[in-house]
């Protein structure tokens, strides 16, 4: 019987080759007194080559032809953009230019980002086809409970707020260090979906609503506009789990002057 | 002086829709997640740093894309958690395991598994990569990618040798 406690995970390890030397010896010499240990041992390499073997015959390598050609179509857009220093190009520092990072879904989209550049803060878009929204709404956004569950709700989770609920989709870094978070609010007054940074408070700077939640909403028009804007105030990928926790625990700081 | 990646990239296409493939089961989604994925790397090229792997910070790009898309779905109302999904094993019915069938039910076994045990098991097991890349993969402490991989190597011991 060996006296260590051989866990599971130091076992897979020692399967693995990610244990160091004494401890490898350790299990090696509890694998010679104890079949038991031996037979966990050989379990773990089992499972490896199992998975390996399963996931790798699988036509999942193959990719399709459209997926390769799109891909390889916008590299080849990346790369013409980086080798032509183009006129309109400014220099590496400046944010990038709107709109180029992203197939968007056509020209009406690109003509938002154009009406956001322009809007700047406080942007608040009815759908094309509807009266633009009370601005009763864009008031909720910035109500104290909401800003409340902006500070605490984690990402993926629902907050009951005075005007209704909030469901708090992703967090962002910005490249000036601010955080902001990408949510969705659902009122009596219809449903948002919103982007707030924080500076001295929580503050919307994007949002875009839809007036009722049962009218025929089309969820991908507003996520695109967020993310485009989020790729031209410099997100870049967002926050998860303790990096997250890290960002909203952080003071909040006055925004940055460029 | 952007990093020119799209060679690379390219290179990685095979595997990283395979990643994506066990994330999100689904071959039609797997391929607007690699494409995502592979728009976020190119405009964000000039966060890869050389000598890192490549590999490993492009796989985190794909996970992070598509749990953004997971959040996302959830706030659009969509009740099933696909993260949360359980797909019941079924029975082959074919009588005793031929040993080319047991691949098939080592994939279903994956396929049953939640997310954190699935990718963990592909980082891992497939792509080969080191706990320590794997942990900063997919943004969680070391300890935890080896408590997930075990849980999910033990389970599919479990259940092949079941058969």
């Amino acid at each position: 019987m060996s006296q260590l406690h051989l866990s599971d995970e130091i076992l897979m390890a020692f399967a693995d080759g990610e244990l160091d030397a004494p401890m490898a010896a350790a299990v090696e010499q509890a694998m010679l007194t104890d079949p038991t240990v031996t037979k966990r041992v050989a379990d773990f390499l089992r499972s490896r080559s199992l998975t390996r073997s399963a996931l790798l015959r699988e036509e999942a390598l193959e990719v399709p032809a459209e997926l390769q050609a799109a891909v390889e179509a916008r590299i080849k857009e990346y790369e013409t953009r980086e080798a032509g220093p183009g006129a309109l190009e400014t220099s590496k520092g400046a944010s990038a230019a709107p709109a180029r990072r992203w197939r968007l879904g056509g020209l009406a989209l690109a003509a938002g980002l154009a009406a956001l550049a322009v809007a700047g803060a406080g942007y608040l878009a009815g759908r094309q086809d509807t009266p633009p929204p009370a601005g009763g709404l864009m008031a909720q956004l910035e109500s104290p409970s909401v800003r409340d569950a902006l500070s605490r709700t984690p990402s993926g989770q629902e907050a009951e707020v005075a005007a209704g609920r909030v469901r708090i989709i992703s967090t962002y870094r910005l490249a000036d260090g601010s955080v902001c978070r990408e949510f969705r609010l659902h009122s009596t007054l219809g449903t948002a979906d919103a982007l707030a940074c924080r500076g001295a408070g929580w503050t919307v700077n994007f949002a875009l609503a839809s007036p009722g939640t049962d009218s025929g909403y089309q969820p991908s028009g507003a996520t695109d506009l967020i993310d485009a804007h989020l790729q031209n105030l410099g997100a870049g990928e967002p926050l998860l789990d303790s990096a997250e926790v890290q960002a909203l625990e952080g003071a909040p700081r006055p925004p940055a002057s460029p | 002086m952007p990093a020119a990646i799209g060679q690379e990239l390219v290179a990685l296409l095979p595997r990283l829709r395979r990643f994506a493939l066990v994330l999100c089961r689904s071959p039609s989604l797997a391929d607007d997640l690699v494409q995502g994925a592979c728009e976020r790397a190119l405009a964000n090229a000039d966060t890869w740093e050389p000598g890192t792997r490549f590999d490993a910070w492009v796989f985190r790009i794909l996970r992070n894309h598509w749990i953004d898309q997971l959040r996302r779905s959830k706030a659009e109302g969509m009740t099933e958690d696909v993260t949360e999904q359980k797909q019941i094993i079924g029975d082959s019915g074919e009588g005793p395991v031929l040993s080319r069938l047991l691949l098939a039910e080592v994939q279903r076994a994956i396929d049953a598994m939640p997310q954190e045990q699935r990718e963990v098991l592909v980082l891992v097991c497939v792509e080969e990569l080191a706990y320590r890349e794997a942990a900063e993969v997919l943004g969680v402490p070391i300890g935890t990618v080896m408590s997930r991989l075990a849980r999910a190597r033990k389970r599919l011991v479990e259940m092949t040798e079941a058969a």
